[in-house]
Formats: C-alpha cells, sequence, structure tokens
C-alpha cells in the first residue's frame, strides 16, 4: 500500500520508558484513518512525531514520498488532545491569526470566516472574546482554526473529547465532507465503538507497539466468525458459564458474545433460552473493543473501550 | 519569513492596543521625572524659611560668639536679603561646671524634638586641640553641616595662626582663606552642572533599565500563559519555535522602541521651544548630544534582546509566574546594578573596576550607557577610551546575546510544551544538547 503518509520504524522513549517502539503506519491518501488504542498506548507522542513536534529517535516519516517537506506545517491542520486558545481575542481575530500563521492569505481567510461560524453556530460571537464562550463552543472553535486554511491533511488528538453528542454528529458529518473533497483525515480516539462509525483504516496500538492495521472491512471480516449480538429480558450474569461461549462482553443495552465454534450457535441459543427471553439474537462482526482484547490479551484503559 | 512577521505583528498590535501601552508612554517619563529632576530641584532649591540653631560654647574664649557671627553672613538665597540661619540663644558655660552643659542640652534636645529648633552646636573646651565640637540636628542637613564645619574650621585656623605670631588679625585671616565655588567644565569648555549630569545619566539608564524588565516580562508571561493555554501545541504545528520566539521577541521589542521613540520625539519637541519652557541650556547639551543618543539606542536594542531571551529562557522551564519569581530577583539586580553603585562611578568613570565591570556582557548596555553619559564624549572618535571601550563593549554584548539566543532557542522549543512542573537543571543541559 503506497501510502500519502507512512510512518517507517518510529520509535521514542523517554529515559527508561518506550513510548512508541519501531512503529510502522500507513495512512492512504483521501480517508479516515483511526489510531486506537487504550490511554497511554503511545498515540499522543506518534501524533506529535508526525507534527514535528517530537523529534523521533529513529525512524522515517514521510508525507507524499518526501521526509519533512518543507510546506508540511501549512498543508497540516492540527488539534491536539490538549486544547486552548488565546482568551483574550475575539473570535475573529483568533481564526485570523492561527490562518495566517498558516500562510493563507487574510483575505481568503476572512470570505471564508463566516461559513464556518455559522456552520458551527457560533456566527453572533464572531467579536466576542474567547474567554466568554463555554467549553463546547471553545472546542468548536478549535476546530474551525485546525480546518481554515484548507489542509490537505487533518491531523486531530483525541477527537471526540469533551464534546457532546450533538457537537460529535455535528463535527462527523464535517469530516465526512471533508474525505469526499478527497483531502486526508487521521485522528486517535481510545473510544474505540466511535472509531468503529468512522473510520475506513484503523492502526491498533498498545503499549507503544502495533497490534493490528488495515481497513476496517478486513479486520472485521477476518475476526468476525464467532461473534454474536444478544439481547435478553433479565440478568446476563449466568452467560459466561455456559459451554460454548468463550467470552462475554456487557455492552450497555446489549451483549456480545465470542462463541467457541460457530457450529454450536444453535446448542447455545437453547440454553440461553431456557433460562430468559431473547428478544435478539444476531451473527455479527465483533467490535474493535474485542478484537483489541483478543489480540492485547487484557483490557488496558478499563471501561475506556467502551464509551 | 512571513510567519516571522505575522507574529511580529500579532505581538506588536496586541501590545500597542492595551492601555497600559497608553498608560506607559505618560507615565513613565511622568515617574522618571519624579525621582530625578523633582529631588534635584529640591535640593536646589533650598530651605524657604531661616533654620533656627543655638550654640554652647564651654570654651569660654568667645569663639562661640565669632561662629554666630559668621554663620549670620549666609543668606537664604544669593539674591535674598533674609538670614538663612537664626540664633536662637549663645550659652556660654564656664568649663569648670559640666554639669550645667548636660542640663543644657537636656533642654535642647527636646526643643529639637517639639519646637522648632533645628540644630545646636556645642564648643567643648580647649576645642582647637581636640577637634571636640559636636552638631546635633532634628534631621542631617548635609549642606548646613558642611557650611558650620567650615565657619568653625577657618576660626580655629585663624586662632592656630595668631598664636604662631605672625600677627595677622583673625579677620584678615578669614578674608585670605575664603573659598571658591569650583565648577566642573568638560573639555571643550562646555560648563557641565554636576547635577544636570547626575540626573541625566539616571535617566538614560532607567529607561533603559524599565523598558528592559517591562517588555520582557510582558514576554516572559506570554509564553507562560500560551503553555498553560495550550495554544503553545497549536502554535508550533505552524511555525518553529525559533520562529515563534523571535517573532515574540521582535514584536516587543518594536513595541519598546515605539514607546522610547515618542519620548525622544517629546524630548525634541521641548528641546525645540527650550526658550519658552525654561530649560537650562546644559541639560540640552546633555541629553541631545548625538553620541550619547546612537550608543543609548545601540545598547537599549542590545539589552532588551539579551535580557529578553533570558526572560525567554525562564517563561519555558517555568508554567506559572510564582515559579519565574526567584529568578526576577537576580536579573533586575543585574540590570540594575550600575543604579546601585552610582555614586562610585560617577567619581570614577574610568577606573580599572569600573571598566572591568562594564564589559561583562549583562552589565554592559546599562554600564556603558552610564559611563557615555558621565563622559560625554563628543565625536566618534576612538581615540578617545570611553568610546573605544563602548564599541568593545558593543562587540562583546552581541557576541554574548547571540550565545544567550542559542541557548534559550534551544531550551525554549523542549520547555514550551512542559507544563506543570518547573525543569530542573539536568534536564535543560539534556535540552541544550539535544540535537
Amino acid at each position: 500500500m503506497n501510502g500519502y503518509l507512512q510512518l517507517r520504524g518510529i520509535s521514542k522513549r523517554y529515559g527508561e520508558k518506550v513510548a512508541v517502539d519501531a512503529l510502522d503506519l500507513t495512512v492512504p491518501k483521501g480517508c479516515l484513518y483511526g489510531i486506537i488504542g487504550p490511554n497511554g498506548a503511545g498515540k499522543t507522542t506518534t501524533i506529535r512525531m508526525i507534527m514535528n513536534i517530537i523529534i523521533p529517535d529513529s525512524g522515517d516519516i514521510l508525507v507524499d514520498g518526501k521526509s519533512a517537506p518543507a510546506d508540511f506545517k501549512n498543508r497540516v491542520g492540527y488539534l491536539p488532545e490538549e486544547r486552548g486558545l488565546y482568551r483574550k481575542m475575539t473570535l475573529r481575530e483568533v481564526i485570523l491569526y492561527l490562518g495566517q500563521l498558516k500562510e493563507t492569505p487574510r483575505k481568503e481567510l476572512e470570505s471564508r470566516l463566516d461559513g464556518w461560524l455559522e456552520r458551527m453556530d457560533l456566527l453572533p460571537y464572531k467579536n466576542r472574546k474567547v474567554e466568554e464562550l463555554s467549553k463546547g463552543m471553545q472546542q468548536k472553535l478549535q476546530f474551525i482554526t485546525t480546518l481554515i486554511h484548507n489542509p490537505d491533511i487533518i491531523i486531530l488528538d483525541e477527537l471526540f473529547s469533551g464534546l457532546d453528542p450533538l457537537n460529535i454528529e455535528l463535527i462527523k458529518n464535517v469530516l465526512l465532507e471533508v474525505k469526499r473533497e478527497g483531502r486526508t483525515i487521521l485522528f486517535s480516539t481510545h473510544v474505540m465503538e466511535q472509531a468503529e462509525k468512522l473510520c475506513d483504516y484503523i492502526c491498533m496500538i498498545d503499549g507503544g507497539r502495533k497490534v493490528l492495521d488495515g481497513s476496517l472491512n478486513d479486520i472485521k471480516s477476518r475476526y468476525g466468525k464467532n461473534t454474536v449480538h444478544l439481547e435478553i429480558d433479565g440478568d446476563g450474569e449466568f452467560l459466561a458459564g455456559l459451554p460454548g461461549v468463550k467470552t462475554v462482553t456487557n455492552f450497555t443495552n446489549y451483549f456480545e458474545l465470542i462463541l467457541t465454534d460457530m457450529t454450536q450457535a444453535n446448542a447455545t441459543l437453547k440454553a440461553i433460552a431456557d433460562r430468559v427471553t431473547i428478544t435478539h439474537f444476531e451473527r455479527v462482526e465483533p467490535s474493535l473493543y474485542n478484537i483489541f482484547i483478543d489480540l492485547a490479551g487484557h483490557p488496558r484503559g478499563g471501561d475506556g473501550g467502551r464509551a | 519569513m512571513k510567519k516571522f512577521w505575522t507574529i511580529f505583528a500579532a505581538e506588536y498590535s496586541q501590545v500597542v492596543k492595551k492601555k497600559s501601552f497608553i498608560i506607559g508612554i505618560i507615565l513613565t517619563p511622568a515617574f522618571m521625572v519624579l525621582i530625578t529632576v523633582l529631588p534635584a530641584m529640591l535640593m536646589d532649591k533650598g530651605i524657604s524659611d531661616p533654620e533656627s540653631y543655638v550654640v554652647i560654647d564651654a570654651d569660654g574664649r568667645g569663639i562661640g560668639a565669632q561662629f554666630t557671627a559668621s554663620v549670620g553672613r549666609y543668606k537664604l538665597d544669593s539674591d535674598s536679603t533674609l538670614n538663612a540661619y537664626k540664633l536662637v540663644k549663645l550659652y556660654e558655660i564656664p568649663s569648670n561646671q559640666p554639669h550645667e552643659l548636660d542640663s543644657v542640652r537636656g533642654i535642647l534636645d527636646s526643643m529639637l524634638l517639639t519646637k522648632g529648633l533645628k540644630h545646636y552646636v556645642v564648643l567643648m573646651p580647649r576645642l582647637e586641640e581636640t577637634d571636640s565640637i559636636l552638631m546635633v540636628s532634628k534631621s542631617t542637613n548635609f549642606k548646613t553641616l558642611s557650611r558650620f564645619d567650615r565657619r568653625i574650621s577657618d576660626i580655629l585656623a585663624a586662632m592656630r595662626l595668631e598664636k604662631s605670631n605672625i600677627n595677622l588679625s583673625i579677620d584678615s585671616v578669614l578674608s585670605m582663606t575664603r573659598r571658591v565655588e569650583m565648577s566642573q567644565v568638560s573639555p571643550g569648555g562646555k560648563t557641565r552642572d554636576f547635577m544636570s549630569m547626575y540626573f541625566g545619566a539616571l535617566v538614560f539608564v532607567m529607561i533603559v533599565a524599565m523598558s528592559v524588565l517591562g517588555f520582557g516580562g510582558i514576554l516572559m508571561r506570554s509564553i507562560i500563559e500560551e503553555k498553560n493555554s495550550r495554544v503553545m501545541e497549536v502554535l508550533v504545528s505552524s511555525v518553529s519555535p525559533f520562529q515563534l520566539m523571535m517573532g515574540k521577541i521582535a514584536g516587543l521589542g518594536f513595541a519598546n522602541l515605539t514607546q522610547v521613540g515618542i519620548w525622544i520625539l517629546i524630548g525634541l519637541v521641548l528641546f525645540a521651544n527650550r526658550s519658552g519652557l525654561n530649560i537650562p541650556a546644559n541639560v540640552g547639551q546633555i541629553i541631545f548630544n548625538p553620541v550619547l543618543i546612537v550608543f543609548f539606542i545601540v545598547y537599549l536594542i542590545i539589552a532588551y534582546v539579551m535580557y529578553s531571551a533570558i526572560f525567554a529562557f525562564i517563561g519555558s522551564i517555568c508554567s506559572t509566574d510564582k515559579e519565574t519569581q526567584n529568578f526576577m530577583f537576580p536579573i533586575t539586580m543585574s540590570i540594575m546594578m550600575p543604579i546601585f553603585i552610582m555614586t562610585y562611578i560617577v567619581q570614577e568613570p574610568e577606573s580599572v573596576i569600573t571598566t572591568v565591570l562594564s564589559l561583562i556582557p549583562i552589565f554592559t548596555p546599562t554600564m556603558m550607557v552610564l559611563r557615555v553619559n558621565i563622559m560625554a564624549p563628543e565625536t566618534f572618535s576612538l581615540g578617545n577610551p570611553i568610546v573605544l571601550e563602548a564599541v568593545i563593549g558593543v562587540v562583546l554584548s552581541v557576541l554574548f546575546t547571540i550565545g544567550i539566543v542559542w541557548v534559550t532557542g534551544r531550551v525554549f522549543r523542549m520547555g514550551i510544551l512542559m507544563t506543570g512542573k518547573r525543569a530542573t537543571f539536568p534536564e535543560i543541559m539534556k535540552w541544550i544538547r539535544y540535537k
């Protein structure tokens, strides 16, 4: 696969601790690519190395086949994990300043400004100070500053943290639109369900190492042979003890079961039906969370895997 | 380069738009006038009322009477007919009655505290042998002290002469020993009044010190703010840390120059209208000497860049304003150093100590501005040692500044992403060595 952004054998250690260990990663042009993994897996370090904010100890980072092209800083839109803007500036000033730092002419920025503010429901605040905005509004403002210069590649660290469901939907729609324009989006998240709904490609990392990568469809079909979704009336406590059930994951309103042998699914279904009423039983692709646990061999990050 | 100018413009406009900038333009010169010209005016103006004094003569040879007579010649002003000193009483106490002396002194002490008495002078017995003369004053007054000292010394000198059989009357000795007022003149013959030289120099040094501390402080706080608000990471994803640092230093520095430029302009306007404003000519000569102005501007810029780099260094290793306070003291001290030792430098502007101190780069800008002001060279001739030393100072401090900027650049790029704690010394050393 010949990617737009390529990481080859990137490593970074802080003293004794290895943050990222010989990571290879290929992001194709025009896709939505998710780096997923629990907290402390090395996602932010990886992204900061791509951004050239941290210099890797070893390895290469190629953009369009070239190592550190001079104009990369202008072609990228970056939303760091820890967010903040100049509190005393007005929204307009912040957007224009950060846009001009990407060497986009002021006039061009001005012409896009109102459209973006409108779209993010921030137009009435155009000449207000950033500190007057709520946290969620500041997030949306920062999202605008990430996109105002029409970057070719957009890099978002922990994209959804601190956003309410409505704003998540709003931002998802923008991202899908950007993708349709042929631009590339790379984001990291520890919330696997969100990655699952949005990504074309994923890379799972844990403890600085790559656990798995590829297109979401490939991965799901590769690991998706023994998984069923189950909805029941009553307590699901007993499910783990049933013969033929390898693991049980309790999602908010359904269970995901991984069976030892799919040919025995009928027997398992019967055993469940003897105890409770089944409202839904479906053979599905596994969730990324279960694939991750299966591969990493541990449920790191606690319930972080399930939003 | 385009990004540098974007940062430059943003930093500049942010500072210039602030109310504090406008206030600074007006308030700083007002403050300067207050701390420099006002004491000079007060000292010069002298005392408007006669100072009352008492003399206790325990010597018994009439020295007290001679003393009061000669003090009586001082007038309030040269063109005034009022006496400068008012004798309240002359006590003549025989030398064999020390108890009476003590009780009189007790009364006079309380008069100093409660009544309007300013001084009393005690002439002890055989004072020409023991030099035991006391002056007790309500508050220290150098002018009166030196006048009284001179008067009594002259009387004693005359008495000694009289004893030595030269056969001159006291009055004729006194008239022969009259002292002259000496005025200091710079080469070229221009009269330099000490006060205007001293305070002129002080004004220039204060402008350098205050600009550096003021704008350096703004730089430091803005770095800490960008760190804490996490804007920093967005910024360094768009510009290189070095561009960011230099853009900020240059933007704020230009704001600083704008302010000083406005002051100079105000000064020029005042100078042009000096006849109507009653500005003494010698003040104008000192302040508008082109050599002084050129060295002042050059050293102001060097001082600003040097200390801004130091402030940027501190800003990048600290994460709160509080943490920076430990560093503020030594910085303030080193920039204000010449002011603390100014009385020495004014007297010894070319001594080895002064020269060495002024060639230590962190002291160079303010020290040289002070020395150049005191020496007041009138041409840029390198044959003049002060001009030569000032030029060497420029070279050394520029080299030092380049070094500081380099070190800060390396620490800055790492430190700006650190929040929450202050960097340790080993960490900083690692950052400097880091490729």
